[in-house]
Formats: structure tokens, sequence, C-alpha cells
């Protein structure tokens, strides 16, 4: 049906494969995050290849993206923290360009699906246990334990610092996955309006000019939030590093 | 059938109690604002008074959250 | 270069161009060292700041919606996980309903930790031990 705001969201097998009963198709969802990869790749290699002094706007526009995430790294994780420009420039790029993708007509929204949120949230959450672990030992488990808390209270605030640190991939993938959910299905919604209401004939048609205004506004709201969620997952990102890395203090 | 029809009911009624702490809510950050915009100078250091006092009020719209999960999980 | 300077300069001050040629080079490493500090320190300062100062101009309303949305799924999260804990406990450990209620509260305090972290109210995990230990106890009321 055309008019349903869910539909967009399906996931078609494309390659039915399947793996020792394991399925391993090559859907439509697999094709847009290889499209996204070629798509951040290509752009990124093809506008600093020329190395220009003086950038070119594209190349600019690479230089950008590559110090804005830098200096928000080094911000939030110290220079320590550069080791893993790689990590979350690759993150910020694959959710940013992901985001953007799915805003064109007709194509599929890889970050509108939990699945693939959640994956990206636990990469990230289990980076930081694995380098916590790894850099300080069982001395990373501090983390839990704020210092000078009363021995009486102890127990609760170590509780409370677990599901704390458990909520953080929820709250995470949560958080890209419904804002891209919702932005894009209030534009199915209203875009149905217009082809609902102009089907009525001449007062109709002059009555769906409102729902297509909306829906030119709510397109640029979408182009803001997908930088925005980008934005703040590599933000996130960063501070949960900054914890792996200096977590007692 | 019957006492799982009357359990999803009792939880969507226990719901209603989230209400009020919306209200709460809105009253609470509402008047914040009101204060905040009066002396804007002092909004910063209630900033910890406001989120206690959303703590407390949110705290309420839990425990009737908390009804309604369990009449559904138990 | 430098010492054709210096004989220029002081030509009848041999005693003092001695010690200038000797100390010139490591005047200047400091010099260098000093100077590459402040600028270090004036990108610091002005990095956090530039960027800011940008954002805010142009978009105070996009970041306040932006934090608006980073503090309801912070809470959200954190409730969901206690519940979620505290089900699966009960699942297991067969405590029903207690394993529910025990962690959603907790759930709830920890909702309330992750907005005051993200709203910068209480310092990271780990930090400012004060503050903490002030917070926490009225958190739990």
């Amino acid at each position: 049906m055309a008019n349903d705001p869910i539909h967009q969201f399906q996931i078609a097998k494309w390659i039915p494969i399947e793996i020792g009963g394991l399925d391993f198709s090559f859907t439509n969802s697999s094709a847009f995050m290889v499209a996204t990869v070629g798509a951040a790749g290509a752009f990124l290699f093809l506008t600093t290849s020329s190395r220009g002094l003086i950038p070119s706007r594209l190349q600019s526009v690479s230089e950008m993206s590559y110090e804005f995430v830098a200096s928000m790294l080094r911000d939030a994780a110290g220079s320590q923290g550069m080791k893993f420009f790689p990590f979350v420039f690759s993150l910020f790029m694959f959710v940013l360009v992901a985001n953007l993708l799915g805003l064109f007509p007709y194509f599929f929204t890889v970050t509108s699906h939990i699945i693939v949120t959640f994956a990206l949230a636990l990469l990230v959450i289990g980076t930081v246990v694995v380098y916590g672990f790894m850099k300080h030992g069982l001395a990373f488990l501090k983390l839990f334990v704020p210092q000078g808390v009363p021995a009486v209270l102890a127990p609760l605030v170590v509780l409370i610092e677990v599901i704390s640190f458990l909520s953080r991939p929820i709250s995470l993938s949560v958080r890209l996955f419904a804002n891209m959910l919702a932005g894009h299905i209030t534009l199915k919604v209203f875009a149905g309006f217009v082809t609902s209401l102009s089907a009525l004939g001449f007062v109709g048609v002059a009555g769906s000019i409102l729902p297509l205004l909306m829906t030119v506004a709510i397109t640029g709201l979408e182009v803001l939030v997908a930088f925005l969620q980008a934005y703040v997952f590599a933000v996130l990102t960063s501070m949960y590093i900054n914890d792996a890395i200096h977590p007692g203090h | 059938m019957e006492a799982e029809a009357a359990k999803a009911i009792g939880a969507g009624i226990a719901c209603l109690g989230m209400g009020g702490a919306g209200i709460g809510l809105g009253t609470i950050f509402g008047n914040y604002l009101a204060g905040a915009l009066r002396n804007p100078s002092a909004a910063d250091g209630q900033f910890g008074r406001l989120i206690f006092g959303f703590a407390v009020t949110e705290a309420l719209g839990i425990f009737s959250l908390l009804v309604a999960l369990l009449l559904l999980f138990t | 270069m430098g010492v054709a300077v210096a004989d220029k300069n002081g030509p009848d001050e041999t005693g003092k161009t001695g010690p200038g040629e000797q100390g010139r080079p490591d005047i200047r490493d400091d010099d260098l060292e000093r100077r590459r500090q402040k600028l270090e320190a004036t990108l610091a300062t002005r990095r956090p700041d530039r960027r800011e100062g940008g954002e805010g101009a142009r978009s105070s309303s996009t970041a306040g919606y932006g934090q608006a949305l980073k503090l309801s799924s912070e809470f959200i999260a954190g409730i969901a996980v206690g519940a979620g804990l505290g089900w699966a406990i009960d699942r297991m450990a067969g405590t029903s309903p207690w394993g529910l209620i025990v962690f959603l509260l907790l759930g709830f305090g920890a909702g309330i930790l992750n907005v005051l972290r993200s709203a910068g109210v209480v310092a990271d995990q780990g930090l400012k031990a004060s503050d903490k230990a002030a917070d926490k106890p009225e958190k739990e009321k």
C-alpha cells in the first residue's frame, strides 16, 4: 500500500543466502550499508586526493569533518584518546552518511533499524570495556565506585552506577533509532496527506499546499537531525572512551 | 483470559497516575522557567533543586509505572 | 647572521656578547618553546570558544533541542535497563515481584544520575568525589 508509513522500513531479501541454517541474505539494508561505506570512502578519498594546499570546496568539507571530529575527541578524551580517532571518525561518517542517504526518496534508512544502531552502540561499549580492562586491569572497576562515598551507601551507589553504565548502549542506540524512525514516519505521513488530499479535486489540491509546505520544512529539519544525531553519537562515543582511558579520575 | 483482560485494563488504569506526574513536572519546570526569566543570574544556582524536585515528582510517576509493570508481568 | 647582529650591537661590550652568543641558542629555544606553549594555550582556549560561540550564535535552539532529546532518552534508558534487569533476575531467581520493584527504583536512580551527568551538574563517572557524595543521598530520597 502506497500510504503505509511503515512500508519504507521493511527489509527485502535481494540475494537469499543461507549458511548452516543461519540467514546471511544480502538485503536492501546491507546494500545501503555498502552504499554508505562506499559513498563515505569515495567522498573522503576523491576530495582529498588532489591534496591542494589551498583546498577546493569539497576538500575543505572533508578537512572540516576531520577537524571537527578530531577537536571533539581531543576535548573529550585528551591527546591520549587520539589513538581512537579512526574508530570515532569512521563511526561518525557512517552514521552521518547513512542518515543523509536515507533522506533520498525511495532509499532505505539503515539507521532506522534498532538492530543496526544497537550493534554500533555495542561496538562502542565493547571497545570501552575491552580497552579499559586491557589498560587498567581490575582497576577499571573503580569506574563504578566513586571516591568518598560512605560505606553504608556504597553497595547502592555501585548498583546504580552499574545500571547507569548498562543503560549507555541502550540510550545511545535508542536515541539514534527513534529519531530516524520518527522523522521518516512523520515525513511519510505528511507526504501521504498531499496525495490523498489532492485526489479530492480542486479544493483538495488547494488544501494540499499546507502539508506540502510541512513536508518541505520537515525535510529541512531531518537534515538537521541527521547531522545532530551523528554528532551526538560521536560525542558520546568519545566521552565513553574517555572513561576507558581515565577511569579513576 | 478474563483475568488477563482485567490485568491489562488494570495496567492501563494504573498508568493514569503517570499523567499526574506529568502535570507536576509541568508545574515544576514552568515555575522554574518563570523564576529564571525574572532573575536569570540566580537560575543556574537552583538547577540542583530543580532536578531534586523533578526526581521526587517523577518517583511518584514511576510508582504507578511500577504497578502497571507488576500487573502485566507477574 | 646571529653573530653579525651581536657584533653590530655590542662592539664595545665584548664581555656581554660572549655569554650572549652562548646563551642565544638557548634563549631562542626557550623562546620558541615558550611561544609554542603560548600558541597551544591560545589554541586550547580558542578551540572550544570558537566552536561553542559559533554554535550558540548559529543555532542555540537546535542545541537545546538536541539536549532535550539526549536528556529524555538518557532518563528512559536508565529506567528501561533497571526494569529489564529486575525482570530478568525475577525470571531466573524466581523472586517475583521483588526484583522488578527494587531494580526499577534503582534504574530510576540511574536515570536521574544519567540526566545529571549529561547536564553537566555531576562530574563524569568517578570524578569529583565530594560533589557526588553530596548529590547521591539527595537522589535516593
